[in-house]
């Protein structure tokens, strides 16, 4: 498993000899800011298929691998990228349609999770396995859409990359945007309607199947967004690269309680900071194993995440 | 084929198929050696995660990381500080036990797939640990140079250890391994495992300790692993972090599951399928990530049980031993003079609603106590806070002289205050004897070694629990059902055996949460008898019940809840005329002059 969110400084960024270390921490959090918003919005995603049927995909980070990778191909076939863009983020959502009929909807009669916790991860590996044989399992390059890769501006004197800032506005604007859908629009009241109680939502006249498989397929849209973000800033994908996305995905969900919106925001953003502040301080390489660490130590302190309550099972 | 299998597991059958395998060793080609090796790790790396998975239903998605630490520290042992092979592989065993323990705190704290994703991760920061520990693992570069018997660096007492010989080791050892394991597996330990699996809460009420329990298989668990891990670092002399990545958890996962999880022959054929398949089929190798994703994937569905389930016979989860006939019940002294029970302005409120208000109940030693109320007065509750699912916010409850408040589930079980549940909670695959055994779980005094190693003591204390076990199936009518997997059996017989399974345990108090619900005419007349049993023996009742008439044939006495409040205490004929229970279930006569609404 390879890296994917290594930071890469601009070489602007250690030009001043002054306030040398002041520009280097600036840009190590802000670097955290942008890649915490992809991991919140990954973990939107993982929350919206949690709220209507309490399962959350194993194999999304290969999910959105694919989307990626398949955006890739189509690029590299001389489809443009107006074109190429939203197809693979549609295949991402697509894909999740055939996770919920095959992987998750069967096995939920049994009541125990491991059913279909085993069975999406087997779509994921699935998937992993399905792209290496047909692309390899090298990294592929991946083409900057926007901004290339050494744009930077000047934020109050800290050069920051344009695609990070990018890829930052984008986050906020659809977990924003995902939040005032669910909040104000009949079809986000009819998921959280699910999410409370799907009995009574279907007594209420309310599709229930509908609203599940369009959670999946926004949950899926969401993965294939942060996967096309995501290889924006490392500029390669390859089929590995997304089974560590969603676990960190999924530390960003819990850090405010599964399915907390603001939680996962400020979850993802605490995840991103901590990361970038730890590669550049410590050690690259220990990114992610922090992000492990600090998943384990959340679920073994507060299991219902920072912010959550506590959820009431009754004997 | 099933025949032919199952004759396959029969002890003797098994002990010659190993001697065989042993001595054909030394005639077959030293490829051929190599896969039976390679087998058997997997064989080991299997039954772990079965024991884990399959038996105590905690799910693991980074075993590699147990393997590896086995193996890592097994090789530099050897490698570093010249220890000896036995030495080494118990170090690599001790090594894994010991991160299982230290998981376990963590793991103990989520279920289903927090814990899923937890386990995930501690694969994950193995890998990262391994990939970038350079100094000490070798990184990327791997760890080469490991005495092996390949290279005939592997010695032990002074005489090089050949391929042939190692894999001869391993034999002796895996088969010992599974030899304890199986014993394990069928005493009163194993079956906890199980019960855990199923329901904790479950598990709780019988006096399983779930915590505990949960670190023992971790524990256990990781230890085979970590052993597994030792035996493979020697075999193949070299370590690279590439081999306790995603892709090992996995295949591990995919060989218990397409095994059979839950049995013991289960992970034993997956890993035959999957350590030939790669061998023998090219295709396979080639495609071997999509396809152990789309046998995660489908399996489940496809083969629920594994192959295991659909080639072998059920399993057995007790031993095998002639029951010894049941002593006369002895009626217990009471330790203490004043009521068995008592619980004193009890109070418990859930998310600002008041579930019981200043309740007191006392309950004497041979009284059968009737709890009566409309749904939601609070009857369940208290039976929870008695039997320590749930703390009371205000209240004092005391048992046989000693007070119980905010104890865990397990404790007060343990000491002698047992209960069913609305809707009976036994593990399905065992059968009625297998679930009735698990009740006297409190009563058992084999430490988990005896019970492994099949140690005298231990037998004698199994056959004793036996013929006490077929004694209460007797009394509850179940005996022509006794050896039936309780999934396939009615309703009312699961309520038996669920009441069967408490009697076993030899309580003071029991508490039973509406046990009439759904019982046939004969069932009910069965019932009665087991309940005025139970008082006879001087035992005291809680009965939940709505069923009047059922409770005034048994009752001494019946208290009255209302809104999580007391409304009346004394006998079934005053309770019918008394104005406060009238009001609870009719409503109240509206007071002349008062204005009546249409």
């Amino acid at each position: 498993m390879r890296d994917p969110l290594t930071l890469t400084l601009s070489p602007e960024g250690r030009g001043k000899k002054k306030d040398d270390a002041m520009q280097f921490v600036l840009q190590l959090v802000f670097a955290g800011v942008c890649v915490g918003a992809v991991y919140a919005l990954i973990a939107m995603g993982l929350s919206l298929t949690f709220w209507t049927t309490r399962t959350l995909n194993f194999g999304q980070g290969s999910l959105l691998m694919t989307a990626s990778v398949a955006t890739v191909a189509m690029l590299g076939a001389g489809m443009p990228a107006a074109l190429a863009v939203p197809l693979g983020i549609l295949l991402a959502g697509g894909l999740m349609v055939v996770a919920e009929r095959i992987a998750i909807r069967p096995l939920l009669k049994s009541g125990d999770s491991m059913g279909w916790v085993v069975s999406t991860l087997g779509l994921g590996i699935f998937l992993q396995g399905f792209v290496s044989s047909v692309f390899g399992s090298q990294a592929i390059a991946f083409p900057s859409l926007v901004f290339d890769s050494l744009d930077s501006v000047d934020v109050a004197g800290v050069q920051v990359s344009s695609q990070y800032l990018a890829v930052l506005g984008l986050s906020l604007t659809l977990m924003v945007a995902m939040e005032l859908f669910l909040r104000r629009s009949a079809w986000g009241r009819a998921v959280r309607a699910v999410s409370h109680d799907a009995d009574a939502a279907a007594l209420a006249g309310i599709p229930v199947r509908r609203v599940i498989v369009l959670s999946f397929v926004a949950s899926g849209v969401l993965a294939g967004i942060a996967g096309v973000m995501v290889a924006q800033i490392t500029g390669t994908v390859d089929p590995s690269f997304g089974f560590n996305l969603m676990v960190l995905g999924f530390v960003a969900a819990v850090f405010g309680g599964m399915g907390n919106t603001a939680g996962a925001l400020v979850g993802g953003i605490a995840l991103g900071v901590i990361e970038k502040l730890v590669g550049g301080y410590v050690s690259t390489a220990a990114e992610h194993g922090m992000a492990f660490a600090i998943l384990m130590v959340i679920l073994a302190i507060r299991p219902q995440g920072l912010f959550g309550r506590k959820e009431f099972t009754k004997v | 084929m099933r025949n032919l299998l199952s004759f396959l597991t029969r002890t003797p059958v098994v002990a010659a198929l190993l001697v065989a395998l042993g001595v054909a060793a030394e005639f077959v080609s030293g490829a051929t050696v190599q896969i039976w090796s390679f087998l058997l790790v997997n064989v080991l790396l299997a039954q772990s995660i079965n024991l884990l998975t399959g038996v105590a239903g905690q799910i693991s998605l980074g075993h590699a990381g147990f393997l590896g630490i086995g193996a890592y520290g097994s090789a530099l042992l050897m490698k570093n500080f010249g220890l000896p092979l036995p030495l080494t592989l118990l170090a690599g065993a001790a090594m894994g036990a010991f991160s299982g323990w230290l998981l376990s705190f963590a793991a103990g704290r989520v279920r289903e797939f927090y814990l899923a994703m937890m386990t995930l991760g501690f694969g994950m920061i193995f890998y990262e640990v391994v990939r970038e520990w350079t100094s000490v693992t070798g990184g990327m570069m791997g760890l080469s140079g490991v005495p092996s018997p390949g290279l005939r660096t592997l010695t032990l007492f002074g005489w090089s250890v050949g391929p042939t010989a190692y894999f001869q080791i391993m034999l002796a050892v895996v088969a010992g391994v599974v030899w304890l394991l199986r014993n394990f597996v069928t005493s009163p330990f194993g079956r906890a495992f199980f019960a855990i699996h199923v329901s904790e809460v479950a598990a709780g009420s019988i006096g399983v300790p779930r915590a505990r329990t949960k670190r023992n298989a971790y524990m256990l668990s990781a230890a085979l692993a970590g052993l597994a891990g030792g035996f493979y670092a020697h075999l193949v002399g070299y370590l690279g972090p590439e081999t306790f990545g995603l892709h090992r958890s996995v295949e591990v996962l995919v060989m218990a599951v397409v095994g059979g999880l839950g049995t013991l022959a289960g992970p034993v054929l997956g890993a035959v399928v999957f350590t030939y398949l790669p061998e023998k089929l090219q295709i396979f190798a080639e495609y071997q990530f999509m396809v152990y994703g789309l046998i995660l994937l489908l399996s489940f569905v496809l083969l629920p049980r594994g192959l295991a389930g659909l080639l072998l016979p059920r399993p057995r989860f007790a031993k095998d031993v002639a029951p010894l006939p049941a002593p006369p019940p002895a009626v217990p002294k009471p330790s203490g003079s004043g009521p068995l029970l008592s619980a004193e302005g009890v109070s418990i409120s859930f998310l600002g609603l008041r579930a019981l208000d200043n309740a007191s109940v006392t309950v004497g030693a041979g009284e059968i106590l009737g709890l009566v109320g409309p749904n939601g007065s609070g009857k369940s509750t208290l039976v929870n806070i008695i039997s320590g699912i749930y703390r009371p916010g205000d209240g004092r409850v005391t048992f046989d002289g000693g007070a119980i408040t905010g104890l865990p589930d397990h404790a007060v079980a343990r000491r002698g205050a047992l209960r069913t549940f609305q809707d009976p909670r036994l593990v399905p695959a065992f059968t009625v004897r297998e679930n009735v055994l698990l009740g006297g779980h409190r009563l058992y005094r084999q430490n988990p070694l005896a019970a492994a190693l099949n140690l005298p003591g231990a037998l004698r204390e199994d056959a004793a629990m036996l013929g006490r076990a077929d004694a209460i199936i007797a009394m509850a009518g179940l005996s022509h059902l006794a050896d039936t997997p309780v999934r396939d059996l009615p309703y009312g017989d699961q309520r038996m055996t669920e009441l069967s399974r408490v009697i076993l345990a030899d309580p003071r108090l029991v508490m039973l949460d509406e046990p009439a619900a759904g019982l046939s005419e004969v069932e009910l007349q069965r019932l009665g008898g087991l309940v005025r049993h139970l008082k006879e023996r001087g035992v005291g009742v809680i009965l939940i019940e709505h069923h009047m008439d059922f409770l005034n044939e048994l009752v001494d006495r019946v208290v009255v809840l209302d809104s999580g409040r007391v409304i009346y205490q004394g006998g079934m004929a005053g309770m019918y005329r008394d104005p406060a229970v009238v009001a609870a279930y009719l409503g109240t006569e509206t007071q002349p002059g008062e204005a009546v609404h249409a």
